[in-house]
C-alpha cells in the first residue's frame, strides 16, 4: 500500500521532531475537571475557572456559625448515647459511611432526609453526590475531602457558583429549621432572627386586623350628625 | 350645588402611590411564583413569567427600580423639611413623623370601638395612616439590602461572612410576607371595604376629598388650614368622570389580582416552609 506511513522511509528528521513535540508537550491528564482527576489537579482547575485566587481564599473558613463542636461533644462526661460519639465522629472519616449494613442498597434520603429539604435539593435539583462526590463518600471535616471548609469553595461551590470564595462557603446549605432548637444551639443568628420576623408579623397583625375590623363595625353603628 | 373639594395629595404623592402599587403587585406575583415554586400554583405563577429563571430577572430589575423610586422619594421627603425651623417642621401637625398625640387618639379610638368616648379629633395624618407609611419606609430597604445581597451572593459574602446569606434568605421572605398581608388585609380593608371608604376611597386617585369627609374624618386638619388661612387654596376641582372610571377600574384590578395572590398564598402555605 502506497499511502501506509513507511517508518523506514521516513526522514529521522520527523520521527524526531514527533518525538521531541511529545515530550515538551503539557503533561496529559484525560479527565481534567472531571470527578475522576486528582485533587490537585481540580484545584488547579478550579483557580483557573473562576478567576479567583486570593489570599483570603487560602484561609479555612473560620466564620462558620456552627458552634458545634464535636470533639467537646464526645469528652462529656455524659454524651447522648455510648455511640452518639462515633457517630459524630463519622464526619472526620474517609468513608463516612464504612461499616453500615446494607449499604448498597440505602439510598441518601433514607436517612439524611432533612438535608433533602434545602433550596438546592428542591429548587436546583442537585443530587447528593455534585457535592458530596462519588463514593467512598469522606466526611466533610476529612482532610482530602472536597466539602473540607479548607477547600470547599474551589472544589465545590465555584463549579456553578463563579468565583465563590471561603466566606462564600460559609453559606449553611443544609439549614437546621429557623424556628427549632437546633437552630438556637447551631445556629443562633437565624433562630433569633426567625423569631424577631414570627414575632413583628404576627403582632402587626394581631393588631391591626382587630383594629380594622372594629373600625368597620363601628363606623356601620355610627350616628349620623345632625 | 357643587360640593367644596380639598386637595390631599398632589400630582408627585400620587404618582409615588402608583409606583408602589404596579412595583409592589409585580414584586409579589414574581416573588410568590418562586417561594410556591413547588406547588402547582406556583409553576403555572411562574408560566406567566416565563418560568422559574425569567420571574427571578422580572423580579430583579423591577427591585432595582423600586430602590430608584425609594432614593428619588427619600430626596422628595427632604425638600418637604424646613430647616428653619426644623422642630416645627419635625413634630408639627403636617408632620408624618409618630407623636404622644398619635398614642392619646390611639387609645381614644380603642375606647371609642367599645362605644366610650367620642372619637378622637384627627388633623392631616391619622396614626394607621403614619404606620402606614412608615411600614414601607422601614420594609423597603430592608428588602432591597437582602436583595441585593441575594443578588449578588459572591460578592456581598467577599464583605460580611457567608452565613449572613441564610439570614438575608430569612429576612427578605419573612418581610415580604408581612408586607403582603398588611397590604393586602388591613390596607385594602381601610381603602375599600370600610364604611366610610366604600367602595374606594378616591383619595391617592382623584387626589381630592369633599368637604364633609374631611369634616368626618379630620376635623383639626380643617381648623387649622381655616386658622393658616390656607384654606382657599386647597380648594380642588372634581376629577372628570373619564378619569374616575379608570381609576375605578384600575384600583378594583390591583385589588382583585392583590387578594388573589393573598388567598392563593395562604392556601398554598401549608406547602412551602416560611424560611
Amino acid at each position: 500500500m502506497r499511502n501506509m506511513i513507511d517508518i523506514n522511509r521516513t526522514p529521522i528528521w520527523i520521527i524526531s521532531f514527533a518525538l521531541l513535540a511529545f515530550l515538551l508537550s503539557p503533561a496529559r491528564s484525560f479527565g481534567q475537571g472531571k470527578e475522576v482527576t486528582s485533587y490537585i489537579n481540580r484545584y488547579k482547575q478550579n483557580e483557573v475557572s473562576t478567576g479567583y485566587y486570593e489570599e483570603y481564599e487560602m484561609r479555612p473558613g473560620n466564620e462558620r456559625p456552627f458552634v458545634k463542636n464535636f470533639h467537646s461533644i464526645a469528652r462529656k462526661p455524659f454524651p447522648y448515647s455510648s455511640t452518639a460519639a462515633s457517630i459524630r465522629n463519622r464526619s472526620l472519616l474517609a468513608d463516612s459511611h464504612r461499616g453500615i449494613k446494607f449499604y448498597d442498597n440505602r439510598r441518601c434520603e433514607g436517612c439524611h432526609i432533612n438535608e433533602t429539604k434545602d433550596i438546592h435539593t428542591t429548587r436546583a435539583n442537585l443530587t447528593c453526590r455534585q457535592c458530596h462526590g462519588p463514593e467512598p463518600i469522606a466526611g466533610i471535616d476529612h482532610y482530602y475531602s472536597p466539602l473540607n471548609p479548607i477547600r470547599r469553595h474551589a472544589y465545590v461551590c465555584a463549579k456553578c457558583h463563579q468565583g465563590a470564595g471561603a466566606s462564600f462557603a460559609g453559606y449553611v446549605v443544609h439549614e437546621p429549621p429557623a424556628g427549632s432548637s437546633t437552630a438556637k444551639a447551631d445556629f443562633p443568628a437565624l433562630y433569633y432572627s426567625y423569631w424577631f420576623m414570627m414575632a413583628l408579623l404576627v403582632g402587626t397583625l394581631a393588631f391591626f386586623i382587630p383594629h380594622t375590623i372594629l373600625t368597620g363595625l363601628r363606623e356601620m353603628f355610627k350616628r349620623k350628625k345632625g | 350645588m357643587q360640593t367644596v373639594r380639598i386637595k390631599r395629595f398632589n400630582i408627585l404623592d400620587r404618582s409615588f402611590h402608583f409606583f408602589l402599587i404596579l412595583t409592589f403587585l409585580t414584586q409579589t406575583a414574581t416573588g410568590f411564583s418562586r417561594l410556591f415554586f413547588s406547588t402547582v400554583w406556583g409553576k403555572n405563577l411562574t408560566a406567566v413569567f416565563g418560568g422559574y429563571d425569567a420571574s427571578i430577572l422580572i423580579h430583579k430589575w423591577v427591585g432595582i427600580f423600586m430602590i430608584c423610586g425609594f432614593i428619588f422619594h427619600t430626596l422628595y421627603l427632604l425638600t418637604r423639611i424646613d430647616f428653619h425651623n426644623l422642630w416645627a417642621s419635625l413634630f408639627g401637625p403636617d408632620s408624618l413623623i409618630p407623636t404622644v398625640r398619635d398614642a392619646k387618639h390611639l387609645w381614644q379610638r380603642i375606647l371609642w370601638f367599645f362605644g366610650i368616648g367620642s372619637q378622637p379629633e384627627i388633623g392631616r395624618w391619622a396614626y394607621w395612616e403614619k404606620f402606614d407609611y412608615w411600614a414601607v419606609y422601614w420594609g423597603m430597604p430592608l428588602l432591597a439590602v437582602t436583595g441585593v445581597m441575594l443578588m449578588y451572593p459572591v460578592m456581598a459574602s467577599r464583605y460580611v461572612p457567608g452565613w449572613t446569606l441564610n439570614i438575608a434568605v430569612l429576612l427578605h421572605r419573612a418581610e415580604a410576607i408581612l408586607a403582603v398581608s398588611y397590604i393586602f388585609i388591613v390596607h385594602f380593608f381601610v381603602g375599600h371595604l370600610r364604611p366610610s371608604s366604600f367602595p374606594m376611597n378616591e383619595a391617592m386617585f382623584a387626589g381630592s376629598i369633599p368637604m364633609e369627609e374631611l369634616e368626618e374624618e379630620k376635623p383639626v386638619w380643617l381648623n387649622q388650614l381655616k386658622a393658616e388661612g390656607k384654606f382657599e387654596t386647597v380648594k380642588a376641582n372634581p376629577p372628570s368622570l373619564l378619569y374616575k372610571i379608570i381609576y375605578f377600574i384600575f384600583g378594583y384590578a390591583a385589588l382583585g389580582f392583590g387578594v388573589y395572590l393573598l388567598i392563593n398564598g395562604i392556601i398554598n402555605s401549608r406547602y412551602i416552609p416560611l424560611h
